[in-house]
């Protein structure tokens, strides 16, 4: 399976290169996704957490915006 | 040999034959002089030196020569040397100022008239010897050589010579550095030029193929964390904060073209955090606008543009990018 393309602009140089990922580079972008995926999960979790909060409470976010001002 | 009034009868000798014929010619002995001078009426037919290292002039009077009097003027000194109107009227249609190792003729059409012939007319002779050399003028024709460090301008000073001078350019001063586009699942922009105190990113219609945010990455370094806040019209809370390897310039997703920002590190080259504040907008209502501090400590060399969050494959679909080195 082919890796991801990335691209490389060297001012030194001039030059801009497009190759694909070096494995290191590859390991490094899965241990991104995982990251990425991770922040996301949790960001969700916030978002419903939040809004099953605002259902209990039965306020909208900008009612509560406004009791927090 | 000056000019001489000659009466019927008279025997030349040989000695004022030679200096006739010499005379004649442009040539024979001159008339040595090493400060500024006056001409008088034994001057005419004679050749005048001039040889002094700073400006001197020579001074044309009316009422000593007639018409078609003639006077040789030469200037074999550093200094500029510069016929000069007295009483009598003086016209040229090169220049009054003799240059080191310029000379000329001055006509008399009249006593009190006469006409500058300069042998070497303005512009006729380049003083340019060096590359980089600037043609300009101070007392004469002269060469302002090119400023010895890269980078400096040329600048107005009236102090100087030519009233020019090449100097560092003042502060505030931005310098393109490199223009490019976004592709592939990251950008890198590598080898950063290290001499500026700032560095600005100019982004336009990036986009990618997931609509995820874009990240910066310092340095390729994926361990220095990033404390960050902003401010995003997409986000419920209005002001996040976190800590990420990579700080997020581009909170608005986007995967159609019409996103624009920047992103401006400070103190890009010193040793310690930086400072990163960014901003961006693709309409009124879908904008970000933050501030983040990296761990990086090294100069930044390196920007590694990627996917700020989510785990899906990401692709830039283009986007191009303006890296301004600021003074």
């Amino acid at each position: 399976m082919s890796k991801p393309i990335i691209r490389i602009h060297d001012l030194a140089t001039g030059e801009v290169v497009d190759r694909e990922m070096t494995d290191a580079e590859f390991a490094q972008a899965k241990k991104d996704d995982k990251n990425a995926a991770i922040i996301e999960a949790e960001a969700e979790a916030k978002a419903t957490a939040k809004a099953a909060l605002f259902s209990k409470l039965g306020i909208t976010a900008e009612e509560a915006a406004l009791l927090l001002s | 040999m000056a000019k001489q009034t000659f009466t019927t009868g008279q025997v030349l000798t040989a000695a004022q034959m030679t200096s006739l014929q010499q005379t004649a010619m442009l040539g024979g002995a001159a008339s040595a002089k090493t400060a500024s001078y006056t001409l008088v009426a034994a001057d005419a037919g004679t050749a005048i030196s001039m040889s002094n290292a700073s400006a001197t002039t020579i001074t044309v009077n009316t009422g000593l020569f007639a018409a078609g009097d003639t006077v040789f003027i030469q200037n074999i000194g550093v200094g500029a040397c510069t016929i000069t109107a007295g009483t009598a009227t003086v016209a040229t249609a090169g220049s009054l100022i003799l240059p080191q190792n310029d000379a000329g003729i001055l006509y008399f059409t009249a006593t009190g008239t006469a006409t500058f012939y300069d042998f070497i007319q303005a512009g006729a002779v380049s003083p340019l010897t060096t590359k980089g050399d600037l043609y300009t003028f101070s007392t004469s024709d002269t060469r302002l050589a090119v400023g010895a460090t890269n980078g400096h301008v040329l600048t107005v000073d009236s102090t100087a010579p030519t009233g020019l001078k090449y100097a560092a350019a003042g502060g505030g001063s931005y310098t393109q550095l490199a223009t490019g586009s976004f592709s592939g699942a990251s950008t890198t922009i590598s080898s950063i030029d290290q001499t500026y105190q700032d560095i600005l990113v100019v982004i336009k219609d990036i986009s990618n193929t997931v609509g995820y945010g874009v990240g910066v990455r310092l340095n390729n370094d994926t361990t220095a964390s990033v404390g960050y806040s902003y401010l995003s019209s997409q986000s419920s809370t209005d002001v996040t904060s976190g800590s990420n390897p990579t700080s997020t310039m581009n909170g608005a997703d986007t995967t159609t073209a019409g996103m624009y920002g920047q992103l401006l590190i400070r103190n890009y080259t010193a040793t310690g955090t930086k400072s990163i504040q960014w901003n961006c907008a693709r309409s009124a209502t879908v904008y970000t606008t933050g501030g983040a501090t990296s761990a990086v400590t090294a100069a930044v060399t390196s920007l590694v543009f990627l996917r700020e969050n989510g785990s899906a494959t990401f692709t830039f679909n283009g986007g191009t990018y303006i890296l301004y080195g600021v003074k």
